[in-house]
């Protein structure tokens, strides 16, 4: 499924009457099967992209739509989040199948698809265990599970490993590649870690500070499947100094100013 | 180090003087402000007990329980009300209570109490005890002289005291209430409730207690301390005889005259009460204010058979008129 | 080794449990209580010795007069919580979803929480009698207040973040309050039990006291105008056992109906 974002505009008021511009005419394309990664300063409106594309914000201006074809039933996106969001109340497996009940499914067939994705993210044994019996790594694996459960065209990840330690992230970070390169979803991933998108992405959407619009769309010259000797590699470099010179004013000029 | 000794020495003085001095004994009195406390209201008026060098402070009381509490408490001297399965309790529990002289009996023609049935029942005749078996009644407390009452109008009637269903509802106002809105059946009440019942159309007097049995419902009663100070306990009691005289002849002989209004007016004074509400409300007594011969023993064992006191106290162990014989003989 | 060694200062943050002294503390106080009686200081009245109180217990266990007081009042205390409970979600659940119900709500709920239950007693004896109707609407009330507000406060405070997941998920109104709401709300909802369990005592007892010839609060109020002080008492530990006993039910319903509530 194609992901098109064409001329988005979003401003935010708060509560004193104030508005703030957070996105200025955003647009860019994610093709099918490909893993895009959207970057750029803290507070320009990464996650706030990612919930337009989800359906939980609307745009003020412009467009988000999906190309291609949806059979019924299947959503056109699924969220993976940075803090988890799992339900405290509801153990890895009713987690993993909450989509699945929203969608209507019946539970003998919640419970086998459940159970797949539980084994492809390494949950396998832990169904019956709470999010509070879990680690950091263990918890978005489950997030992953509940995202892939539902089979969506896109998958949409807000900064889903900044919450964790620099070693489980890493992981992490292989083992979703690997789940990608097995389920071939269109992935949209918002970081703020540069390394991160290069490694990971097809493509590196760059965002500029608020009001936020597109700087360049940074091509990735690696071959698949990624290997961590690929980090040295002069187009791994060069792609994240080119993003990192692109970003670095804006970096710069964000820290400055108040938060929002 | 002067000055403390000074200062030490004022104090000393502030204090023994006034106990130096031979003025009247205060005694703490509790009672109920009620028309029933007349014969003290006369006593403090017309100073009968500062002739005999006490001086009485009034304390009031909502209802009879308390007063024996404080009586038991060692919070008043004396006490004047009706005798309940609480002060036997207190008695039987190890804190003497010496019931003195008489404060009022249910006495024919001079009725404190009653039973009043609702109305609608009374016309469907519903007329007697007897057709009230099984049936509600409400009394304040469990304990109380309105359950007594009950309890010896069943006997009357050869009823057992199960044979009708107590319900308590603490206060007179609220048997009122309670009548009227129909949630009970009868109500054992007392003056100027009945009254007032009757006239609202509310309800119909059965029974009139009076009448029916006259017994000892309420009398002088001293606290275990006072009752050591013989001296001044016997002044009381003479102070209290010639009260309990005074009314006798001024209320329950004659029933009328200046005398009797004196009474009233200054009954009126003491409660606030109507001089109509008052007129009806006053209880018989003996006219030396002795007590009815052996009551008291019935009434314990009454209340044990009931279960509602530990074991029947003989009347030695809880009487004592030899206060009232004392200061009779040194009156005459 | 001639280094300085490092100072312990860990010690002045210690506090032993002295499971001891705990069951010591209690025991000994009864046991000063009952040698206190003994020595006849204090007459038996004022203070029933605790092993008075204990024989009177056990003599009205047996003649079947404690188990019918506690019967009755269990009945009442437990329907009237019931009641309030369920009444006290269903509105704290309504106010927290609907905009309407809390524009509604929220104004009536805070008018009417001061009044004391208590206060209002005389009132629903003079409306519903001095049956049990009142007394367990007084309970109701009583337990009806905290559950709304505690099961609002929980509705209101649901985390936002699982309320959007729930929502990217597909989650419709119905399944928000069902599947996120409520479940989060479930801690206050606890807390809010607890509270009603020692309200629903207090309301039971009062209530008892005023028109009523069976329960607790019954047995409380007839013993103190018998003067009975024993059996006073007999209904003082009643009243307390009870109250502990709810506590410690509440808290092991709790555990078993929340059990991701341990965080760590």
């Amino acid at each position: 499924m194609k992901v098109l974002v064409d001329g988005v505009t979003k401003t935010y008021r708060d509560g004193r009457g104030q508005s703030v511009e957070a996105l200025a005419g955003v647009t860019f394309t994610v093709e099918a099967e490909a893993l895009v990664a959207v970057v750029g300063p803290s507070g320009c409106g990464k996650s706030t992209l990612l919930n337009m594309l989800a359906g939980l914000l609307l745009p003020d201006a412009g467009r988000l739509g999906f190309e291609g074809a949806l059979s019924a039933g299947r959503p056109a996106t699924a969220m993976v989040f940075q803090e988890f969001a799992l339900f405290p109340w509801r153990t890895v497996q009713a987690n993993v199948e909450f989509g699945l009940e929203e969608a209507g499914r019946p539970a003998a067939e919640r419970r086998a698809i459940s159970r797949r994705f539980i084994e492809l993210t390494g949950l396998g044994g832990f169904e019956r265990k709470y999010p509070h019996q879990l680690s950091g790594g263990m918890r978005q694996r489950v997030g992953i599970a509940r995202a892939l459960a539902v089979d969506p065209a896109v998958l949409l990840m807000d900064e889903p490993f900044s919450a964790l330690d620099a070693q489980t992230r890493q992981l992490m970070q292989e083992e979703l590649l690997g789940i990608w390169e097995r389920t071939r979803k269109t992935i949209v991933y918002v970081t703020h870690n540069i390394h991160e998108a290069v490694w990971m992405a097809d493509r590196v959407v760059v965002l500029s500070r608020r009001p936020a619009r597109v700087l360049e769309v940074v091509d990735v010259a690696l071959k698949r499947p990624r290997t961590e000797a690929m980090l040295g590699e002069p187009a791994f470099v060069q792609a994240a100094e080119r993003i990192w010179a692109l970003i670095k004013s804006q970096a710069h000029a964000a820290l400055r100013e108040s938060p929002a | 180090m002067r000055r403390l000794l000074v200062v030490g020495l004022v104090l000393a003085l502030v204090v023994a003087v006034p106990a130096a001095a031979q003025g009247p004994q205060k005694v703490k009195l509790g009672v109920l402000k009620l028309t029933s406390s007349a014969v003290l209201f006369l006593g403090a008026e017309r100073g009968y007990f500062k002739e005999f060098g006490i001086d009485p402070e009034l304390v009031y009381f909502q209802a009879a329980q308390p007063i024996a509490v404080a009586l038991a408490s060692g919070d008043i001297d004396v006490g004047a009300t009706g005798l309940t399965a609480g002060l036997y309790n207190i008695v039987a529990g190890g804190v003497p209570i010496w019931v003195v002289a008489d404060k009022g009996r249910e006495w024919p023609d001079y009725n404190l109490t009653a039973l009043v049935v609702r109305k609608d029942l009374h016309d469907n005749g519903v007329r007697t005890m007897r057709e009230l078996k099984g049936r509600k009644i409400g009394v304040t407390q469990i304990g109380s002289t309105f359950h007594y009452n009950v309890g010896r109008y069943l006997e009357k009637e050869g009823m057992a005291p199960g044979d009708v269903e107590l319900v308590p509802l603490q206060a007179l106002p609220a048997l009122n209430d309670a009548l009227a809105a129909r949630r009970v059946d009868a109500v054992a009440t007392a003056e100027p409730f009945v009254s007032r019942l009757e006239a609202a159309g509310a309800g119909v007097t059965i029974v009139q207690t009076g009448d029916t049995f006259p017994w000892q419902i309420a009398t002088v009663m001293y606290s275990a301390k006072f009752a050591k100070d013989r001296k001044t306990a016997v002044a009381f009691m003479k102070g209290y005889a010639k009260s309990s005289r005074h009314y006798f002849d001024a209320v329950l002989a004659k029933k009328s005259g200046p005398a009797f209004d004196e009474v009233v007016a200054l009954t009126a004074k003491y409660t606030g009460a109507s001089p109509d509400l008052i007129r009806k409300g006053f209880p018989y007594q003996d006219r030396d204010g002795r007590l009815m011969p052996g009551d008291v023993g019935r009434q314990t064992v009454w209340w044990h058979a009931q279960k509602l006191i530990k074991a029947p106290i003989a009347e030695k162990d809880i009487v004592d008129e030899s206060f009232l014989r004392e200061a009779l003989k040194e009156l005459k | 080794m001639s280094a300085r060694p490092v100072v312990d200062r860990a010690r002045v943050l210690e506090r032993s449990r002295h499971p001891v002294a705990r069951v010591v503390g209690l025991a000994g106080l009864v046991a000063l209580w009952e040698l206190l009686t003994r020595t006849g200081w204090v007459p038996a009245l004022f203070l029933p010795s605790p092993l008075g109180v204990l024989g009177a217990g056990v003599e009205m266990l047996r003649s079947g007069e404690l188990v019918g007081h506690v019967v009755t009042s269990l009945g009442r205390i437990l329907l009237g919580f019931a009641l309030g409970a369920l009444g006290g979600v269903a509105v704290g659940l309504a106010v927290g979803v609907f905009g309407v119900a809390e524009a509604v709500g929220t104004p009536l709920i805070a008018a009417t929480f001061p009044i004391p239950k208590i206060a209002l007693l005389p009132l629903l004896i003079l409306w519903l009698g001095i049956g049990e109707a009142s007394k367990i609407a007084v309970i109701t009330l009583g337990v009806f207040f905290p559950m709304a507000i505690n099961t609002y406060a929980g509705v209101r405070h649901a985390d936002p973040l699982l309320l959007r997941a729930a929502v990217s998920f597909g989650a419709g109104r119905w399944s928000l309050v069902r599947k996120v709401m409520l479940p989060a709300a479930l801690p206050m909802i606890f807390a809010g039990l607890k509270l009603g369990a020692g309200t629903s005592l207090l309301l039971l007892v009062a209530a008892e006291m005023i028109a009523a010839n069976s329960g607790i609060g019954f047995l409380v109020l007839n013993a103190q105008n018998l003067m009975e002080t024993t059996k006073l008492m007999v209904g003082i530990v009643l009243l307390s056992l009870l109250g502990l006993a709810s506590h410690y039910l509440l808290t092991r319903l709790e555990r078993a109906v929340i059990p991701w509530k341990a965080d760590a």
